[in-house]
């Protein structure tokens, strides 16, 4: 007898076990993650092969040197080990921050779940489990073609790494969810979501920020973090806090701290999942809906904008304005930017200083990279675009609007920066402000050339749904921040790349009907 | 007087032909009904003429402007209602009233007062400064359709206006487009619910597989059909072919 391919396969898990609610957000993850990088295999063996390259290429002769290396277990090792345990345990948990306290007001399937007989801790523990395997996974595929070929043909030992990796993702999905929870009992459902990612941007600088610490201060130039580190590995006085060596005896291998660590990591994992489980089920029906007041206009008549242009901009100031999100992803480039401006600043009466075209290049760089994320936002990820096209205004005029919104908020942060620096060295200040403008509008003008239908939840992983506008920004961008540098330091060999720049634009741009024609394939 | 909508040899095809030679004619002022089963070309056809879609072939007129031709100008007459509503979640309605008035170069002071009034009159004033993210289908519904009435278009295009409306907001939204039609606008609409057809259409057309079947008062279609008291349900399965099918389906 055939088997009807319509009847439903028998569950090979118990339904509504762990492992079946496992399995099951394993498989929608999955298909997720398909579906972003353009459905098909085809860019997931593209994916493959260049992770393969780079094992092979990299990889296996970089094993093949390190094969009779031996790391000393001593002061120096463990700080910088330690350091680095830090550096990605931050980096970690301001990805398990922000899913945390974005997982409390999405609806989607949470809704059925915890409508379901199935325990709503067993759901969170659930959810949170694939949390810390994806954000182990992120971590572990950007190591591993470097990393494997080393362990593999040398150190087998050294696979303890990856032990030490799933018990920073455990621990830090589990602080992330305490965070979060913490978070939403104490400033309440309206405000959590804006402020822990905005948390969350600023542990994920932590960091480099603290590495940054005296550039931003004033005080004399620290070198690296990684020479002070030597430094205080030398000093006699510095005595190492007890467990300070778990972390490189656990990724040499070592059994016991490599237990001891995972271990603890379990336990916290799944203590706090246990306890914060049905609070995690009442929380997320209470976010429901409290982040959607807006109490700002209730005493006062709205005064309405005139004409297409103002009231797109209006509009589009005001989404940006409210995606917490967005607003976190800016601040996390600020962030990165602060350290270099103050840098630049202090460093503007030094003519012969090589800072200064460095940092007036990395402005212009940066410039560039917010511009190109910002218009992003307000073109690719417009909500409703049919509302537009059937309105009686020229297509032009939309896209004005939209790229004035998307400069605004980068002219707020950058004015006071180079305005300062201007009046502190004027050459520079002037290749600076030259070069951000002009890497600002490369950038958004390669967003309307080569606009995408995206949904604005999907901005941080914009960058595969049109990897030829990413890659063209960023080439073009970089292109003009090498020319903001050349010019800060007088040099006429700036006109190298920034011709380059403008010919690849002029090469980049698109007609309105090629557009049209684009967005219309992408649909 | 100058008709609301001319459609002349319309085609649009995709994989296989949405909209294929369609001719149609809806006068100014009637509340002219679009029918057709799933899939006949209803949608294909109204995006055509609010300028979402370019034809393959034929020509569109709204009130004498040819929309290819000219779609800025048709598009100042018409408003567009799809049935997923066009609005933006973190938008509150007066402020998303605000944009579409915008995009309409509708000035300022003018926009406020209809604003106020469309807010007032669909129930959602004490609504007006919360975001559109936490309202239920009926509410956006509701904003989508203020969105669609604050330029006062002469021609407004909804498509499924009804679909998950409970029975109050149903009944708002249809004594609002009669409203309208009452002062001259013209509505066209597409439902699945023929009921709403039969008691609100001046003029029902029904189309399928991209042609327009039959086209007329509901008298006129009975006549055609040659069922005396049919309801417009009969009337539909009748032309369309599709009354066997559901026979066979109930036995």
């Amino acid at each position: 007898m055939s088997k009807d391919p319509t009847r439903l396969r028998r569950p090979v898990l118990p339904q509504g076990s762990t492992a079946w609610l496992f399995a099951h957000e394993m498989r929608v993850s999955w298909r997720n993650l398909l579906a972003r990088r353009g459905g098909g295999m085809r860019s997931t063996v593209i994916a493959v092969g260049m992770l393969l390259a780079v094992a092979g290429f990299a990889g296996v002769p970089l094993g093949l040197a390190a094969s009779h290396v031996e790391i000393p277990m001593t002061r120096l090792s463990t700080i910088f080990v330690d350091l680095g345990v830090v550096m990605v345990g931050s980096l970690m948990l301001s990805q398990t921050l922000a899913s945390a306290a974005e997982a409390l007001y999405q609806r989607g399937d949470l809704d059925l779940l915890f409508s379901s007989p199935v325990d709503p801790r067993r759901t969170l523990t659930v959810r949170f489990l694939v949390l810390a395997l994806n954000v182990f996974l992120a971590f572990a595929l950007l190591v591993s073609p470097l990393f494997l070929p080393v362990a593999l043909i040398g150190h087998p030992e050294w696979l303890g790494a990856y032990g030490v990796l799933a018990a920073l993702a455990l621990t830090s999905s589990a602080l992330g969810l305490l965070l979060a929870m913490a978070l939403f009992r104490t400033i309440g459902p309206r405000r959590t979501r804006a402020v822990a990612q905005a948390i969350a941007a600023v542990i994920g600088a932590g960091f480099f920020l603290a590495t940054q610490l005296r550039n931003i201060l004033g005080g004399h130039r620290s070198g690296s973090v990684w020479n002070e580190a030597m430094s205080l590995a030398r000093d006699p006085r510095f005595v190492l806090p007890p467990g300070a060596d778990w972390p490189l005896r656990a990724i040499m291998g070592e059994a016991v701290p490599l237990l001891a660590m995972l271990g603890g990591a379990v336990v916290l994992f799944f203590g706090v999942s246990a306890w914060l489980g049905r609070r995690f089920a009442r929380d997320a029906a209470v976010a429901s809906g409290a982040d959607t007041a807006d109490v700002r206009h209730r005493h006062r008549p709205m005064r309405f904008s005139s004409g297409a242009y103002a009231a797109t901009l209006r509009k589009e100031l005001r989404l940006l304005w409210r995606d917490a999100a967005l607003i976190s992803q800016v601040l996390l480039r600020v962030l990165y930017l602060m350290p270099l401006g103050f840098l630049l600043i202090q460093n503007a009466g030094m003519r012969q200083s090589l800072l200064l075209p460095g940092g007036a290049a990395g402005l212009a760089f940066l410039s560039g990279q917010v511009a190109g994320s910002l218009a992003w936002i307000t073109i690719s990820a417009e909500e409703a675009p049919g509302l537009l096209v059937s309105a009686p205004t020229p297509g032009w005029t939309f896209l004005a609007a939209k790229l004035t919104a998307a400069f605004t908020p980068l002219a707020a942060l950058l004015i006071p920066l180079l305005a300062a620096l201007t009046v502190l060295s004027p050459v520079t200040g002037l290749a600076a402000t030259v070069g951000c403008a002009a890497a600002a509008v490369a950038a958004g003008l390669i967003n309307v050339w080569y606009q995408k239908p995206g949904k604005r939840a999907e901005f941080r992983r914009r960058r595969g749904s049109s990897w030829f506008a990413t890659l063209a920004e960023a080439i073009i961008t970089a292109l003009i921040a090498a020319a903001a540098g050349f010019a800060a330091s007088g040099s006429i060999w700036g006109l190298v790349p920034l011709t380059v720049a403008g010919a690849l634009l002029v090469g980049l741009r698109r007609s309105d009907e090629q557009i049209t024609q684009a967005i219309q394939a992408a649909d | 007087m100058t008709d609301a909508l001319v459609l002349r040899s319309l085609r649009k095809t995709f994989r296989k032909p949405a909209v294929d030679n369609l001719d149609l004619t809806v006068r100014s002022g009637e509340l002219y009904a679009l029918l057709g089963p799933n899939g006949a070309g209803k949608t294909t056809t109204l995006r055509m003429v609010a300028g979402l879609l370019r034809p393959d072939a034929g020509s569109i007129q709204v009130f004498g402007v040819d929309v290819l031709a000219d779609p800025i100008a048709a598009k100042r007459l018409i408003a567009w209602a799809p049935d997923e509503p066009m609005l933006y979640d973190r938008l509150t309605p007066m402020e998303y009233l605000e944009f579409v008035a915008g995009l309409w170069n509708v000035p300022p002071d003018i926009a406020q007062t209809r604003a106020e009034d469309l807010l007032k009159t669909l129930g959602l004033w004490d609504d007006r400064n919360r975001r559109c993210e936490g309202f239920s289908r009926g509410m956006k519904q509701k904003a989508a359709l203020a969105g669609a009435l604050i330029h006062e278009p002469k021609l407004l295009i909804l498509d499924e206006p009804l679909t998950g409306l409970d029975a109050a907001v149903a009944r708002q939204v249809k004594d609002l487009l009669q409203a309208r039609v009452r002062t001259g606008a013209t509505v066209i609409l597409t439902t699945h619910i023929l009921e709403v057809a039969e008691r609100m259409a001046d003029r029902i057309g029904i189309i399928q597989q991209g042609k327009l079947l039959a086209e007329g008062t509901l008298d006129q279609l009975r006549a055609r059909t040659g069922e005396t008291g049919a309801t417009l349900e009969d009337v539909f399965l009748d032309l369309t072919g599709e009354r066997t099918e559901a026979e066979a389906v109930a036995e």
